[in-house]
């Protein structure tokens, strides 16, 4: 790697050398996948979830969707929190932790009762964790009393957080649900007991696909199937509102967030970062291509930061924050009318259908030369822009001053990818 | 050293899409409006239509709109020059390389083989009126397609024990399976019409003396060119026709030598050296007269013989073959007058044109001085109920081409009956 940059962060006061984290997930729940997931390069490893409950799963228990033949858009799981005996899990931690010093040990945990909570959180003690993630939030658990269920119930989620935050000093993140209209309350009820951060989001309950040949849902388990986590890069959005709306509140502001959802690239992770987390989780992901990918995430986000003339992590973190403000607040006072280079366009037509059949018949079709021109329709949405098969062809072009409104300077986007 | 694709006589010479490759590629189509490939098509195929239905997963919706256009939708995805036509229109072009439209006809074409599919239906009340197609090449089997869905009677003469003409007989099965052929075949008949094979019209059976209301020749060319050099009799000296022919029904059983020259710069001067190849020799080289640039065949093909190990020889025409009895070495001279070469040869074969057979004793319409058939472009020739298309009219063209002819001819001849009042038969 030619490219040198400083990755490292600190996290709820632990050094990390990279913001790049595993998940609580299958993709972590041994030593060797830690081990070799630590060397591959990733900065720390959320083992996947030790509870007290050791979950009995279930064959098959993945699915996922695609879209015009591109596999994985988006993935659901149903399995649970580990199959294994939790004290093997605990033992994993501690010969991870020896073995590798300077990778971070983050130990996810979930319990069922108060007191459940506190002797999972005396075990991460004695394993030397780093940090203690609480598992408010997987939506596929066997028992009620777990997971997801919790995490939209903010007294149990206060209660639990305090389990553990009475028990040891080691920093403890909440991880949320986003199956809730407002994450901002258990994540508060969640600091309320001690929380240090918040991580969000688990996943996203979901039937993915239904197949006719059982009339069930997918994976197809003996005839039958259930609701559960959805997780990929179609989640990626519905994360990065999470994490914004939770960055805004009042009183999280200051609570350092790990976001997670849908994360596979540089890009992704800088998304994140760029709205104010401070370490990004990945699962999905690596399910499908290994841990290699975080290889292209440290050298991407080192050219990023070149590009850009960012010496660390810290110069760029939150930076978008403050841009994402409700639609009120949006000036509404012009229309940037499209811009179509002739030379570029190839004559398909896209636009032209698009304009008329979803927008605003603003695009007249020239039949014979196959170009598209545009009418006095025109509102500035820019659907042609978005479905425009050549780079560069359809561009932000003259800006329109509505009636009446007052000319000012304003900031457009110029360069689409 | 560069690695020469080893293959079997009957291998397929590309791989067709799966599912999932071909959603790919449909991905990659823009959908166009109003698309241009749709309209490079001579037998008004409309990929536009059909990959949109791959694309939005009703792989049987895009088979349907292949087999209601083109009675051999299948061939036609396998042989087509689509570079010239319908990929050469494709939008995409502009951006990278064009949508792989003949592999994706294929792919449609073979759900209806999947789902076993029985797509085409001729109605159960018949019309009045008996037709007569000669031949069971493409530009026949589309005429009577067209016919019998229609409701029209139509019964296929064949000279040879199998329907397809050409593609059954003069095409390299690699590039052609028999089976997409059979299959293709096997929809006409579906539509109730009647084959009858072994049977060669103007020596086995005389039409003029049988009852068809209109009759349809699509006989080919299958004379096959010899040139007027010395030693053109000698052993060892094939015309495409035969060598092409000879190959599909004896196989590997067809013994023609070791050193192989092919003579001729089109499609089947590719397939005849192909041909050669696969079925064993050594030494396969094509010679053509004039240049690449100036070459009917496809480019494609070159590509794929030269994959194959077969290099092409250009500027340099047949001067004269030597040989006691059997052929021993092929003399050429070059274009330009100095050059020349001696080539020891096994096998020469002349893919260099068909000519007609005398296509006057089928029916007594007038013959151009070729000795093809004399029709206009909606088939007509010089006798009312006679009408023509394919390679006996244009002197050998594409199987695409044959299927407009011979669809274009079932127009004229619907025409014709509906015009003429056939009186209306109970069935």
């Amino acid at each position: 790697m030619s490219i040198n940059k400083d990755l490292s962060i600190r996290y709820l006061g632990i050094d990390c050398e990279n913001p790049f984290f595993l998940s609580s997930s299958p993709v972590g729940g041994n030593y060797e996948m830690v081990a070799k997931a630590y060397e591959a390069g990733w900065g720390g490893v959320f083992y996947k979830t030790v509870g007290v409950f050791v979950a009995d799963e279930c064959s098959p228990r993945f699915d996922q969707t695609s879209k015009e033949g591109l596999p994985w858009l988006g993935f659901k799981n149903m399995e649970q929190i580990s199959d294994k005996p939790t004290e093997q899990n605990f033992e994993n931690m501690m010969k991870l932790k020896r073995d590798y010093p300077d990778k971070v040990m983050a130990a996810t945990i979930m319990g069922s009762s108060d007191e459940e909570w506190r002797a999972l959180a005396k075990m991460c003690e004695q394993a030397g964790a780093d940090l203690i993630e609480g598992n408010f939030s997987c939506p596929q658990m066997t028992s009620h009393a777990m997971g997801a269920d919790v995490g939209t119930n903010p007294e149990l989620v206060t209660a639990y957080s305090r389990a553990v935050t009475e028990t040891t000093k080691i920093p403890f993140v909440a991880k949320m649900t986003p199956n809730i209209t407002n994450m901002e309350i258990p994540a508060v009820a969640a600091i309320k007991g001690g929380a240090a951060g918040v991580s969000a989001i688990n996943t996203v309950k979901s039937i993915t696909n239904i197949d006719f040949e059982n009339m069930a849902g997918m994976p197809v388990v003996d005839g039958k199937s259930s609701i559960s986590g959805y997780s990929g890069a179609a989640v990626k959005p519905i994360a990065l509102r999470f994490a914004a709306q939770l960055l805004q509140h009042e009183e999280l502001k200051d609570v350092e967030i790990s976001g997670i959802g849908g994360i596979e690239t540089w890009r992704d992770a800088a998304e994140f970062l760029v709205l104010g987390c401070r370490n990004v989780q990945v699962t999905t992901a690596v399910m499908q291509y290994g841990y290699r990918i975080v290889e292209d995430m440290k050298s991407g986000m080192m050219h990023f930061m070149d590009e850009r003339g960012y010496s660390k992590l810290e110069d760029f973190i939150g930076l978008a924050l403050p841009n994402m403000i409700p639609a009120e607040g949006l000036n509404r006072d012009f229309q940037i009318l499209p811009d179509f280079n002739v030379k570029k366009c190839i004559g398909c037509g896209r636009c032209y259908v698009s304009c008329y059949d979803g927008a605003h018949q603003a695009i007249d079709w020239d039949e014979k030369k196959r170009k598209p021109k545009l009418n006095d329709n025109c509102v500035g949405c820019h659907l042609c822009l978005n479905v425009c098969p050549v780079q560069g062809c359809i561009t932000p072009g003259e800006v329109k001053w509505k009636e009446g409104r007052q000319k000012t300077g304003i900031k457009i986007k110029r360069n689409y990818d | 050293m560069s690695k020469v694709t080893k293959a079997k006589y009957t291998s397929e010479a590309s791989f067709g899409f799966m599912h999932r490759t071909a959603m790919e590629e449909a991905a990659r189509c823009l959908l166009c409006y109003d698309a241009p490939c749709s309209k490079g098509c001579p037998a008004g195929t409309d990929p536009a239509k059909f990959i949109r239905s791959i694309r939005f997963r009703n792989p049987k919706g895009a088979a349907e709109t292949i087999r209601e256009n083109n009675i051999l939708g299948g061939t036609c995805a396998r042989v087509c020059p689509t570079g010239d036509l319908c990929e050469e229109a494709c939008s995409r072009c502009g951006i990278d390389r064009p949508i792989e439209i003949g592999k994706l006809q294929r792919y449609a074409v073979e759900q209806e083989k999947t789902f076993k599919m029985k797509i085409l239906k001729a109605p159960a009340k018949k019309k009045a009126g008996k037709v007569a197609c000669v031949g069971a090449g493409p530009a026949s089997l589309a005429c009577a397609a067209e016919l019998a869905k229609t409701g029209y009677r139509v019964t296929v003469f064949e000279k040879e024990k199998k329907a397809g003409g050409m593609l059954t007989y003069g095409i390299a099965p690699g590039r052609l399976p028999q089976a997409v052929v059979d299959h293709d075949a096997a929809q006409v008949k579906s539509l109730g019409v009647k084959f009858e094979f072994g049977k060669k019209v103007g020596d086995d059976i005389d039409l003029t003396e049988m009852d068809f209301d209109a009759v349809f020749i699509g006989a080919g060319l299958w004379g096959g060119n010899l040139p007027d050099i010395p030693g053109n009799s000698l052993a060892g000296v094939y015309t495409a026709v035969d060598f092409l022919k000879n190959a599909r029904t004896m196989k590997e059983a067809f013994k023609f030598g070791n050193k192989v020259v092919v003579v001729g710069g089109g499609d089947v001067a590719v397939d005849c050296a192909v041909t050669a190849k696969l079925l064993g020799a050594d030494d396969v080289r094509i010679v053509y007269r004039r240049t690449l640039e100036e070459a009917p065949g496809n480019m494609s093909e070159f590509q794929y013989a030269l994959s194959l190990g077969i290099g092409t020889t250009t500027n340099m025409a047949p001067a004269e073959l030597l040989g006691e009895s059997k052929l021993e070495y092929a003399v050429f001279n070059g274009r330009d007058g100095k050059s020349g070469m001696k080539i020891s040869a096994d096998a020469i074969v002349f893919a260099t044109g068909q000519k007609a057979e005398d296509l006057s004793k089928i029916m007594p319409m007038a013959l151009n001085e070729k000795g093809w058939i004399k029709a206009d472009a909606a088939g007509k020739t010089s006798i009312e109920k006679v009408f023509a298309g394919g390679d006996a009219v244009n002197g050998g063209g594409t199987v695409v081409e044959a299927v407009r002819a011979g669809k274009d001819a079932a127009a004229s001849i619907i025409a014709y009956l509906e015009k003429r009042g056939v009186k209306q038969d109970v069935n």
